[in-house]
């Protein structure tokens, strides 16, 4: 063993310590990717024979990799327990590969794709960046159920599908507004939106179903729309700068698009001295609740929400699992069947809605 | 042409030379001002009671965790990235705590917060930790014990003591004044307290301040324990506006506070600042947010111009320091 201190024969010149490091790091290196490969090698070539094969033999014993949402999102939190308890009840073993993480979600979907599951069952943050993790999946025959919101339409025919229904959650809180402001006599009004991150297909796909309902009445005009990102602080800054363009005689009714963001309104409003609710005050919706949205309803502050509760989408989404590995051959899409909530019917949905 | 061959300047002019790049540094900052001002002015429904209000009030909640970081970055010890998951955090503690009573729910959430903050101090202060590094990993720690122990639901508060501070006495939210009452107070300890003296001189040399018997562990640590108060009380306002708390509470608190710091001029090398200054930087960038806003532009129109506000002053200030110590 030749050491730092080890004489050398004459002539011979020792590497420069750093030179030495250096190809010991290459080497090592070069052995951790080599040993990646024939592990991954390895997994290429093992069949179990049950990827892209649902049909029949039930949940018992199949392998489900989850590239749901974080549990650190209080959506997902609730999802996540519904989803994995209800598989997991049936035998199925449950992998956690779940993140809020757009960019680890994609490494997720790799490292699901690697694992050969029965079935991937994922999220998309990022529509975009899941359309080429999706095309791999088809590539290694690994069924992919995409669930909440759509896909890239490149992929559509690619995955099965258990959707909210983003168009019907617009037209809810635009029927929401409406209805509103007609209950307290208005006959015209100006409304201000503040929505989920724009470039997403939900916020995309309600303001669809919104600007379509709303052009029904186009006595009520929707005067502002503003990118909220999800984000109730951001969605409050909004909410106040738009109150001192427009003045609280301004506006007359306001959408923020999840509960919480209503809420941040409702807040910024009333610091602004604006009312709120009542036989005149602003006329604020939702459109996903939460449990602030129905304690807000409640207190008569919020006018009304709409569904998109992680329970019921969570409940759709695990029988859906459970029929196509019952080789029922369930639809290639379904839509989650969404429900308008307001003050009339609030005690009906609040134990649905309070779990978030 | 070297020292000895140059002919010797009077020494009015050797200053007036020297001073020559500061005085242009400092007409950009009074142009760059004064353009804000003339486009607000020309701005629609900018110049009304209303629209200040608003200004201020979007200002509050960043402007009060912007100061806590300006101690942290007086202290020389950069930035600490763990504001957002710790406003979040104590953000659920105090809504959890209401069923005490706002008072004690207060008293809680500033203890905790100057807690969690304030260990992150220790070690930076006593053991020559990086803190970008250390609060980076405090991130993740607290934003998983929080979802771990809410088991990430939103927690909604147990009682309904916390909307007091959702008042708005004279018209204008409580937390705008609560921002004016601790700049004004910072200000005074920054500049009349041993402490604040002893806090310049750390961050303006960390190796010569310990060589002079400085205790530099225990004044990075006081600076980062008022630093973690500074952020709870971010955290009970903005719990107390959303009315339910998550660990998404904090939302990009951090970067916003860094910004208003930096927009306000304060080195992130340490050693400089007044919470004076953080509070105009944090109502630069809402003034600016704000007349974006009224023109029309989108909201990334707004997060682009709000980096450019702060890229442009980190030149500024950099130009100016390195002319003051030419």
């Amino acid at each position: 063993m030749i050491t730092s201190k080890t004489p050398l024969p004459s002539g011979a010149t020792r590497p420069p310590a750093p030179s030495r490091r250096r190809a010991a790091a290459l080497k090592l290196t070069a052995v951790v990717l080599g040993v990646t490969l024939v592990a991954a090698g390895c997994g290429d070539s093992s069949e179990n024979g049950s990827a892209g094969d649902g049909g029949g033999g039930g949940l018992d014993g199949k392998t489900i990799n989850f590239v749901g949402y974080g549990s650190d999102n209080p959506w997902g939190a609730y999802f996540n327990k519904v989803f994995t308890d209800k598989l997991e009840a049936e035998g199925a073993e449950v992998v956690d590969l779940t993140t809020m993480d757009p960019g680890t979600a994609v490494t997720n979907f790799n490292q699901a794709i690697s694992n050969r599951p029965d079935l991937i069952v994922a999220a998309l943050l990022d529509t975009s960046s899941m359309v080429v993790p999706i095309q791999k999946a088809k590539q290694a025959d690994i069924p992919v159920l995409v669930f909440d919101g759509r896909p890239d339409p490149s992929v559509d025919g690619d995955v099965m599908q258990v959707l909210s229904d983003n168009e019907a959650l617009g037209v809810a809180a635009a029927q929401n507004l409406v209805e509103g402001m007609q209950a307290q006599g208005k006959d015209s009004g100006s409304i201000i939106a503040i929505t989920g991150t724009k470039s997403g297909f939900a916020s995309q796909d309600r303001m669809t179903g919104f600007d379509a309902e709303m052009a029904k009445t186009p006595e009520y005009e929707v005067i502002e729309v503003e990118d909220g990102n999800w984000d109730p602080a951001l969605t409050g800054k909004i909410a106040t700068q738009l109150i001192a363009k427009h003045g609280c005689e301004g506006i007359q009714g306001a959408y923020g698009m999840a509960n919480y963001q209503a809420v941040a309104i409702i807040a910024s409003a009333e610091q602004a001295g604006c009312e709120v609710g009542g036989d005149n005050g602003w006329i604020v919706t939702g459109s996903n609740c939460f449990k602030a949205g129905i304690d807000a309803i409640k207190a008569g502050t919020l006018y009304g929400t709409a569904t998109e509760d992680p329970g019921t989408i969570a409940e759709q989404t695990a029988d859906y699992v459970a029929r196509y590995f019952n080789g029922e051959d369930p639809p290639q899409k379904e839509i989650v069947q969404e429900e308008r909530v307001t003050a009339d019917n609030v005690d009906q949905f609040e134990a649905q809605c309070s779990n978030a | 042409m070297n020292a000895l061959s140059a002919p010797a300047a009077p020494p009015r002019q050797r200053d007036g030379l020297r001073h020559r790049p500061r005085l242009a540094v400092d007409a950009v900052v009074v142009a760059g001002v004064l353009a804000v001002v003339a486009v607000g002015l020309s701005t629609d429904r900018f110049v009304t009671v209303a629209n200040a209000k608003a200004i201020i009030t979007s200002a509050s909640l960043v402007g009060i965790a912007a100061l806590g970081l300006t101690l942290i970055m007086i202290g020389g010890s950069a930035v600490s990235l763990a504001i957002s998951q710790s406003v979040a955090a104590i953000g659920m503690i105090f809504l959890s705590a209401q069923s005490l009573g706002l008072i004690p729910a207060l008293v809680i959430a500033v203890v905790v917060g100057a807690l969690i903050t304030g260990l992150q101090g220790a070690v930076v202060g006593y053991a020559a930790a990086n803190p970008v590094v250390l609060t980076i990993a405090a991130s993740f720690a607290i934003a998983g014990l929080a979802t771990g122990i809410s088991g990430g639901v939103s927690v909604a508060p147990s009682g309904l003591g916390y909307d007091h501070l959702n008042a708005t006495p004279g018209g204008v939210a409580l937390s705008v004044y609560v921002l004016l009452v601790l700049a004004l107070s910072l200000e005074w300890v920054l500049r009349r307290t041993a402490f604040g003296r002893s806090l310049y001189m750390v961050g303006e040399n960390r190796v010569a301040a310990r060589a002079a018997g400085m205790p530099v562990g225990r004044t990075t640590t006081v600076a980062w324990l008022a630093a973690g108060a500074l952020f709870a009380v971010t955290a009970v306002f903005t719990a107390a506006f959303n009315t339910s708390a998550n660990v998404n509470l904090g939302g990009t608190l951090t970067f916003d506070a860094i910004a208003a710091v930096l927009a306000g001029g304060t080195p992130i090398s340490g050693g400089r600042g007044s919470a004076l200054r953080t509070l105009a930087g944090a109502l630069l960038v809402s003034a600016v947010s704000d007349i974006l806003l009224l023109r029309g532009y989108s909201t990334g129109v707004q997060v682009m111009v709000k980096g450019l506000i702060v890229l442009a002053v980190v030149v500024l200030v950099h130009l100016r320091t390195r002319e003051s110590h030419a």
